[in-house]
């Protein structure tokens, strides 16, 4: 049902008690900064806006492969909520290589499943957030993709 | 704080003198913020973490907890009636004077704010610790009722207001006063059908009354924006509002605390309530 990098994650944290669950929302956090676009790399697409659904700036950058493997990297700013870096590590990772195609059919049932049914309660449009942004800009290659492509008699 | 004149100074404490009250038994340091998670990533030595909606609001009805939740809120995280419960948050200070106004709605009355909050913590280099404290469970006698008549406003008092042209202050963004826009900006949208103001509303933004580095201004810069330039005159009776009541308490306090102002609400149903009401006047200028 999910993609087996995202579903690995999920499994971890179904496996594990609310207080651990939270620690280990905090450790994909403090590793956000890092999912950041790097020197010398360089982007099919690149989406850098403020949003009402988020505190602040957030960079959305997506390299495709000749093979249609997704890289994502994520730039946040300094106001990003916790959740949000959290989400930001996880998704980079959990959906790294999938194909554009294959992002727009990631259902975001699993995002309760890691934060927790009462932090989604809580804090609704942060969790879903970055999981959106990484849709758009997919939706936005495929489009791209359809439109280069040569018209069919 | 003496030194900025505020009505009760000693509704302030600074960073500096809470990194030297950490040890004292007779206070709880209590972190209140819109990030929920950012106390778990770290916090003021032996501070408890209070949520503005898990841990103060009712989960079902919009309305806060009752006397005997808040007792149990209180005696979980070791405070009794006599101890001193001193606020500090994101924000500028937003969820903690919320917090701090929600405390005064159950009648406890030793309260502070840590001018600055989160932010001149962090900025000032002081020690942040992720380890959770545990206490020995506080003896909280629950008062009788919650006090809302004294310090909290509903919407039928806050239309009175209105339609008697007495002071009701506005303190969302411009852009939010005039209807432009139904949240404040760069922040998220929480679903308000209409834009505008309650007819008769002074514009004073929250964030006028705190400098830069998160603390609060000085009385006679407060004065200036309150007083000459809102028009507000002390001992008017006086309903503030904003969009779900959190920085509508920063204002309370302000105008409570730092101005001495005896008789301020807090319309916490605020603009998700007015601006979704069937029939409730709105005013766009």
């Amino acid at each position: 049902m999910y993609p087996e990098k995202l579903n690995q994650i999920i499994e971890l944290f179904e496996s594990l008690p609310d207080a651990e669950k939270r620690e280990l929302l905090i450790s994909y956090a403090s590793a956000a900064m890092k999912q950041g676009p790097r020197d010398g790399d360089t982007f099919d697409l690149e989406d850098e806006r403020k949003d009402e659904e988020c505190t602040d700036t957030v960079g959305v950058f997506l390299q495709v492969s000749p093979q249609r493997a997704c890289a994502f990297r994520i730039k946040l700013g300094p106001q990003v909520q916790t959740l949000t870096k959290a989400m930001t590590a996880i998704l980079c990772k959990g959906l790294e290589g999938l194909t554009p195609e294959q992002i727009m059919e990631v259902p975001a049932d699993f995002v309760p499943k890691i934060v927790g049914a009462d932090l989604v309660r809580q804090r609704s449009q942060t969790v879903y957030y970055i999981l959106t942004r990484m849709k758009g800009i997919a939706r936005v290659w495929l489009n791209r993709e359809r439109s280069a492509a040569p018209h069919r008699a | 704080m003496s030194e900025k004149n505020y009505a009760h100074p000693e509704a302030l404490v600074s960073t500096e003198w809470v990194a030297a009250h950490l040890a004292d038994p007779h206070l709880r340091i209590v972190e209140s913020n819109e990030d929920i998670l950012l106390y778990d990533t770290g916090h003021i030595q032996g501070s408890v973490h209070i949520d503005w909606r898990s841990d103060l609001q009712d989960q079902t009805i919009r309305d806060y907890i009752n006397p005997q939740q808040f007792a149990a809120l209180c005696e979980r995280n070791g405070i009794s009636n006599d101890t001193t419960v001193i606020f500090y948050g994101d924000k500028s200070n937003w969820w903690a004077c919320y917090a701090l106004w929600v405390f005064r709605l159950f009648g406890h009355t030793k309260v502070k704010i840590m001018d600055g909050g989160r932010e001149k913590w962090v900025a000032e280099q002081r020690h942040l610790t992720r380890a959770v404290p545990h206490f020995v469970h506080g003896h909280y006698t629950a008062p009788e009722t919650r006090s809302d008549s004294e310090i909290r406003a509903f919407y039928d008092q806050a239309l009175a207001q209105s339609r008697a042209g007495m002071a009701l202050i506005d303190v969302r963004s411009p852009a939010e006063f005039r209807g432009e826009v139904t949240h404040m900006p760069e922040y998220p949208q929480e679903g308000v059908l209409r834009g505008g103001h309650i007819p008769g509303a002074a514009s004073v933004p929250w964030k006028m009354a705190v400098k830069d580095d998160s603390t609060f201004k000085d009385i006679s810069e407060l004065r200036q924006i309150y007083e000459d330039e809102a028009g507000l005159k002390p001992g008017q009776d006086v309903v503030a509002y904003c969009r779900i009541g959190e920085r509508s308490s920063h204002t309370w306090f302000v105008l409570t605390y730092l101005l001495g102002y005896k008789n301020v609400r807090n319309y916490d149903g605020s603009w998700t309530e007015w601006g979704n009401r069937v029939g409730a006047p709105i005013e766009r200028s």
